[in-house]
């Protein structure tokens, strides 16, 4: 699991569902949860919260051009690449953030990925969960 | 139905105060949580009045079971209330409708037909306890303990020395009756997946206080995530595969697999009780 921390920047809700765009050291970052403010009371500007989201969730860009619905693109680099029969573990910095993401092994080989590599890793804004952090920070 | 209850109890490891202050809704299922010698089945007994507090009170609707300060205190007969323990305690003697006649102010061939159909025992009726099965058993004491039409059901583990099939059946059938009759009930159970299907409150009892309480969601999970699908179990295998892991996550009784990357992995060991957790947005529903 990918774990970041981060800064709710704004909170749009419908009868139950919230569009929360945070700030975080990556980049800005949004997320769609199925609560809205009065069902969690850490749904409020200027909160501290922990955004969450699986390797598995992350896909991985090289040399993106055109138009592409994800809102959650961060600029990374490669730091490893560790390469299964089926899956690969691909480990990036993104501006002093880890990010994890794990994709087929034939991905990373036709994208030729390897380490020092510019990507930009992506994650779906409904993958990606909200944990609320502990105490009233 | 409020409780207040005082008394000092030894325990394994010197004397401490039981001490406890619970203010239950009727009709609630209340689930008393905590390690051995905190003072579970203490509370139990002094519910039923098989056990003096030093000081206290209880009262349920608007009788008053036991006040020190005006020194009232109902026996036990007086008090409605039904009881299970984890053994089963039948009258060997007696067949299975006499054991649940007995449990009876004044046999009742109607309710006793009621009972027996309520708990799946109509054509066990004239068995004697020790042809029957450990859950059977159970379903009499069950069927015994709600004879006198009580206003509590006092559960302490009932359902621990079964096995999970018999115990989800068993589990089922404590709600309906619980809901059927109206009851008030107290359990104390170590079970989780128990105590999440059951209860409506949990108390957390730690050497004679409760130093946590609420739903069985907000009492167990420590982290509140905005996922919404969310399940309590245990981890029963950890697997490498590829550049990830496979961890069997026991729920209920099915096992479910959950792929962790390693760096979670590193941190689950076999036994460890997590919760699986999923976004809303994720699961699919299909009908069966």
């Amino acid at each position: 699991m990918n774990r970041i921390k981060a800064v709710i920047k704004s909170v749009e809700s419908s009868d139950s569902i919230s569009l929360v765009e945070l700030e975080t050291a990556a980049g800005k970052m949004s997320a769609v949860v199925v609560e809205t403010p009065d069902t969690a009371d850490y749904l409020k500007t200027g909160r501290e919260v922990y955004i969450l989201f699986k390797e598995t969730e992350v896909s991985i860009g090289k040399d993106l051009s055109g138009r592409i619905s994800l809102r959650n693109r961060f600029d990374c680099t490669v730091l490893t690449v560790e390469r299964g029969k089926i899956l690969s573990r691909i480990v990036m910095d993104c501006k002093g953030e880890r990010i994890v993401s794990i994709i087929t092994t034939r991905s990373v080989e036709s994208l030729e990925l390897k380490e020092g590599d510019r990507v930009t890793a992506l994650v779906k804004t409904n993958e990606v969960s909200l944990l609320e952090m502990d105490g009233n920070v | 139905m409020i409780l207040k209850l005082e008394k000092r109890l030894k325990g394994s490891e010197g004397e401490f105060l039981l001490n406890v202050d619970m203010d239950i809704p009727e009709g609630s299922f209340v689930t008393i949580f905590g390690r051995s010698g905190a003072g579970k089945t203490t509370i139990l007994r002094m519910i039923a009045g098989l056990e003096k507090p030093d000081r206290g009170f209880i009262k349920v609707g608007n009788s008053v079971y036991y006040d020190s300060s005006a020194g009232i205190d109902l026996p036990p007969q007086k008090r409605k209330v039904g009881f299970v323990f984890q053994d089963y305690a039948l009258f060997p003697n007696m067949t299975v409708a006499e054991n649940i006649l007995f449990g009876m102010e004044k046999p009742d061939r109607g309710f006793l037909d009621y009972l027996l159909e309520l708990t799946g025992l109509e054509k066990l009726a004239d068995r004697k306890p020790d042809t029957l099965s450990g859950g059977q058993k159970q379903r009499v004491a069950l069927a015994r303990a709600v004879a006198r039409k009580p206003e509590i059901l006092l559960l302490d583990e009932p359902l621990s020395a079964l096995d999970m099939e018999t115990r989800k059946m068993l589990q089922e059938e404590l709600q309906r009756i619980h809901r059927d009759m109206n009851l008030t009930t107290f359990l104390i159970s170590h079970d989780f997946s128990e105590v999440f299907r059951l209860s409506d409150t949990v108390y957390v009892l730690d050497r004679g206080s409760i130093v946590k309480q609420g739903r069985p969601e907000d009492v167990f999970v420590q982290e509140r995530l905005s996922g919404k699908v969310k399940f309590s179990g245990e981890i029963v295998d950890i697997k490498r595969e590829d550049v990830v892991y496979i961890v069997s996550v026991l729920i209920g009784n099915r096992i479910i697999k959950v792929v962790a990357d390693p760096a979670e992995a590193e941190d689950l060991s076999i036994g460890d009780r997590v919760v699986v957790a999923s976004k809303a947005f994720n699961p699919f529903i299909i009908r069966v």
